[in-house]
């Protein structure tokens, strides 16, 4: 199948417009009359489309092919050999790839579900990512916080890639995540899957070290109404308002929710300045024919936090729409667009950062004869940003640049006998840093038993560079090389990430699961600052390198039908260094707990109530150059509901038994509590 | 929109290129039904759970001595399934028995059947049918209040999934055995 996408790549250059005229006839025709006779003559015409005709015919070849070997009998087979359970656990409408890829991956991936986030009592996304165990999640201020899976946790966390719904959320600004905007509403999120190790051969770049993928619920299972309030002494109040329906075959829904935050202490334990409050609304519709689903969805939201200098504000938007023909069980093409903007103001930095995305993802999946799944898909994103610190003494320049992404990639998944199974793949991108990069990899997994899987992986991944990394300058203007300043990476290259990973992943019986994976990462070309010979003219380059290593287990048990358990450890050991001829200490690229554990215990009582807990262990982190060291801590956090038809009162008690405890730097969260009123209608 | 064509005439020509390919390749795809199955994915999965209920189901004895030497999946009313149900079969034996598919109009002509999926949308007749049934077909729908009217197995669709729910006094008095493993994954109802 080699030919399939070199084809397609290779046609004469003609723009989208030039090409509407000769498409707009076939357009309207019905689809019967859309024959390889008709298309062929059409453009046979003129022979300066020769070569696009020659695509289309192979196009068409391929096209017949795929579908004359059509699947649905090895579907049959597949649906098969699966147990009751796993049949059970199917979803019944179509999924796009996020979903079933992810979980089908032979790699170390947790799924935090519905209930599990809310009987937690996370108020956010980073809280309940707490409820992963090999997540690291340490709250800077009362609206940051860093999440690293696999090492690297520091204020430029940068090696993760979060996407909400199929969007993208990390910031090419410098690679990571601006969490106090990615709000959803947990009562309709449907799970969050979390890859740990790399992903970057399905997924975008950036997947360096981990896949965070936050799943909505689809409209369908949104119906009704849901309203909720609650007030505390962390979280001051959070309100949340959904109602959804459904017109013909479009489910629907529209949802609001504010959110206000109290502030954490600073070191001497009075109040520091980082209270903050935000606001976000959205939409989402879904419709399903017999072959087809449509889901579009947007979101609008605006934030406060307050700072020592005064108040910075942030706002943004984005709106997508993403279209699922499923030709059988294992065959489907996906094509999802999406617009995305943010807009905030830095008041220390005098500041404000402009980034708009347009994001256009294609991807196709079919069988090969009985023995072979096929995936390619192809992506294009179109960013502009816009980070005006000028007003500053260190500044990102030039202000405006445009950090567009093309990339491709395929994956054939190969069925050496029954039960082993080969995954080769790889990425392509085009980044406007380094121009073109390659993320390989090669996965097999041999499903023991039925219930039991055992995989190894060997990946290439990269993190493409930031404008944190190129285009960063202390100070703005240029100074002579007598004196210190940072000069930007002129010649920063990505960072690469050659991994290798095995793991188990077993269910001794229906009411448990347990896997373990354990990692090697070798890592090439990590940043460094570091002057130019004979100046104290710094500049960001590729200086430092280094391994980890570690393992990580978990599990879940339904130990009784209203009393579930799940929990995990990670071990986690790294180390850097300079390369030779280089000279930077790379020790605050991570501060990095070098043992991490969960648990997580929910209980349904008679009446109605329910009496859940969890409790997280972080190991303490090392002092750097950079960052204080910070003592190890273990947290507890409880919830009490009570639940009546339509009504749901719980109590929430966050870090009960910490009066107050840092997780990164020096400000502390207090121990806090807080009551909330939900009903479902 | 001026906008986004502000934004195409910036690529560079290699993305336009990428871009033909990629309508070409979508709208070709797209507005083909070539082999495209209709049936949903819902009833690919309600098929194969109708084929595992072999495994876990067990029938008198009585109900093999017909003199046919076959075991009977049945469909009454529409056919939801198309011929994936003859997919998921062909091939498959229960107890040394070839299985082989039959499709009814009426109850009436319902004979020889060992499970026996009820496609009817007026709950009304439910009654009725059931009724008329010999008591060791194993009766599966997906109507409204399935089991609660003396049906044996109702898929429901929960959260996007299918759960079952199964009548246990109606499988005894079929005489049939449901296994243990199957009805701990269900929800029993007593009507």
């Amino acid at each position: 199948m080699e030919q399939l996408s070199l084809p397609v790549l290779s046609c004469k250059p003609v723009s989208l417009l030039s090409l509407w005229p000769f498409f707009k006839p076939f357009f309207f025709m019905n689809k019967l009359y859309l024959t390889r006779a008709t298309v062929c003559t059409a453009f046979c015409f003129c022979r300066s489309w020769l070569r696009l005709t020659v695509t289309l015919i192979i196009l068409l070849v391929v096209q017949q092919t795929v579908y004359a070997q059509d699947s649905s009998i090895t579907a049959a087979a597949e649906l098969k050999r699966m147990s009751i359970e796993e049949l059970m656990n199917i979803e019944v409408s179509l999924v796009s790839r996020t979903p079933g890829k992810l979980s089908e991956a032979p790699s170390a991936i947790q799924v935090i579900t519905n209930e599990a986030i809310r009987r937690s009592g996370a108020t956010n996304i980073p809280e309940a990512l707490r409820l992963v165990s090999n997540l690291q999640v340490a709250q800077v201020t009362s609206s940051a916080w860093l999440i690293s899976s696999r090492g690297f946790n520091t204020i430029f966390a940068n090696k993760l890639l979060v996407m909400i719904d199929g969007r993208t959320v990390y910031t090419p600004l410098f690679g990571g995540v601006l969490w106090e905007m990615q709000n959803v509403l947990l009562e309709d999120v449907d799970r969050i899957e979390v890859v740990s190790g790399p992903g970057g051969t399905l997924w975008g770049s950036n997947a360096v070290n981990g896949i965070i993928n936050i799943v909505t619920k689809n409209t369908a299972n949104t119906s009704g109404f849901y309203a909720s309030a609650a007030a505390g002494s962390f979280v001051r109040n959070m309100a949340a308002l959904r109602y959804g329906g459904k017109v013909k075959n479009v489910s629907y829904k529209a949802y609001g929710q504010t959110m206000y935050r109290n502030p954490m202490l600073a070191t001497d334990s009075t109040e520091n300045a980082d209270a903050w409050r935000v606001f976000q609304s959205g939409f989402r519709a879904d419709w399903e024919g017999k072959k087809d689903a449509i889901t579009v969805q947007g979101d609008y939201y605006t934030g406060t936090k307050k700072e020592k200098a005064g108040n910075s504000d942030f706002i943004g938007q984005n709106v997508l729409a993403r279209w699922t023909r499923r030709f059988s069980t294992s065959a489907d093409m996906t094509l999802q667009v999406y617009y995305d903007r943010y807009d905030r103001e830095d008041v220390a930095s005098n500041g404000s950062d402009k980034m708009k995305t347009l994001d256009v993802d294609f991807q196709h999946r079919f069988p090969i004869g009985s023995k072979q799944n096929f995936m390619f898909g192809v992506a294009a994103r179109l960013v502009k940003d816009q980070a005006d610190y000028t007003k500053n003494f260190a500044g990102i320049l030039p202000v405006t640049k445009r950090l567009d992404l093309f990339s491709a990639f395929v994956q054939d998944e190969i069925s050496l006998t029954d039960k082993l199974r080969l995954t080769l793949g790889t990425k392509v991108l085009h980044n406007v840093y380094t121009g073109i990069e390659w993320q390989p990899s090669a996965r097999v997994s041999l499903n023991a038993t039925n219930s039991s899987t055992i995989w190894a992986a060997a990946t290439r991944a990269v993190r493409t560079p930031s404008r944190f990394d190129v285009d960063y300058f202390l100070p703005q203007f240029p100074v002579p090389p007598t004196s210190a300043s940072v000069a930007g990476g002129p010649n920063f290259r990505s960072e690469k990430l050659y991994a290798y990973e095995l793991g188990y992943r077993v269910k001794p019986n229906k009411n448990s699961t347990v896997s373990v994976a354990g990692f090697y990462n070798f890592y090439k070309d990590i940043y460094s600052v570091e002057p130019l010979p004979g100046t104290l003219t710094y500049q960001i380059q590729n200086g430092s390198e280094g391994e980890s290593w570690g393992a990580e287990v978990t599990a879940s048990y339904n130990i009784l039908r209203s009393w579930q358990v799940r929990g995990g450890y990670t071990f986690f050991d790294k180390k850097l260094q300079a390369k030779e001829g280089h000279n930077f200490n790379p020790d605050y690229l991570g501060n990095d707990a070098r043992h991490q554990a969960m648990f997580q215990s929910m209980i349904d009582l008679p009446f109605g109530l329910q009496l859940d807990a969890t409790w997280r262990y972080v190991h303490g982190l090392p002092k750097t150059i950079a960052t204080n060291s910070v003592p190890a801590y273990f947290a507890i956090d409880v919830r009490l509901a009570y639940l009546y038809r339509w009504l749901e009162l719980s109590i929430v008690g966050q870090n009960v038994n910490l009066e107050r405890h840092a997780e990164f730097g020096g400000f502390k969260i207090p121990r806090s509590v807080y009551g909330k009123l939900s009903i479902r209608i | 929109l001026t906008k986004l064509f502000t934004y195409t005439q910036l690529f560079p020509s290699y993305i336009n290129r990428i871009c033909t390919g990629a309508v070409l390749y979508v709208l070709l795809f797209f507005t083909s039904s070539v082999n495209a199955q209709s049936i949903s994915r819902e009833y690919t999965i309600k098929a194969v759970f109708l084929f595992n209920f072999t495994q876990y189901v067990d029938w008198p004895r009585t109900s093999f001595t017909n003199g046919e030497k076959v075991f009977v999946i049945g469909v009454l009313g529409a056919d939801p399934f198309g011929k994936y149900l003859e997919e998921v079969v062909s091939g498959e034996k229960v107890k040394g028995l070839p299985i082989v598919i039959r499709r009814y109009a009426d109850v009436k002509d319902v004979k020889g059947c060992h499970i026996l999926f009820i496609n009817y949308k007026e709950s009304g007749q439910l009654k009725r049918i059931l009724h008329m049934l010999p008591k060791q077909v194993l009766t599966v729908s997906d109507v409204e209040g399935f089991a609660r009217e003396g049906g044996m197995i109702r898929f429901l669709t929960e959260n996007n999934k299918i759960r079952l729910r199964i009548n246990l006094q109606a499988v005894r008095e079929g005489d049939l055995n449901i296994s243990s493993k199957l009805l701990r994954l269900a929800e029993i109802v007593n009507p």
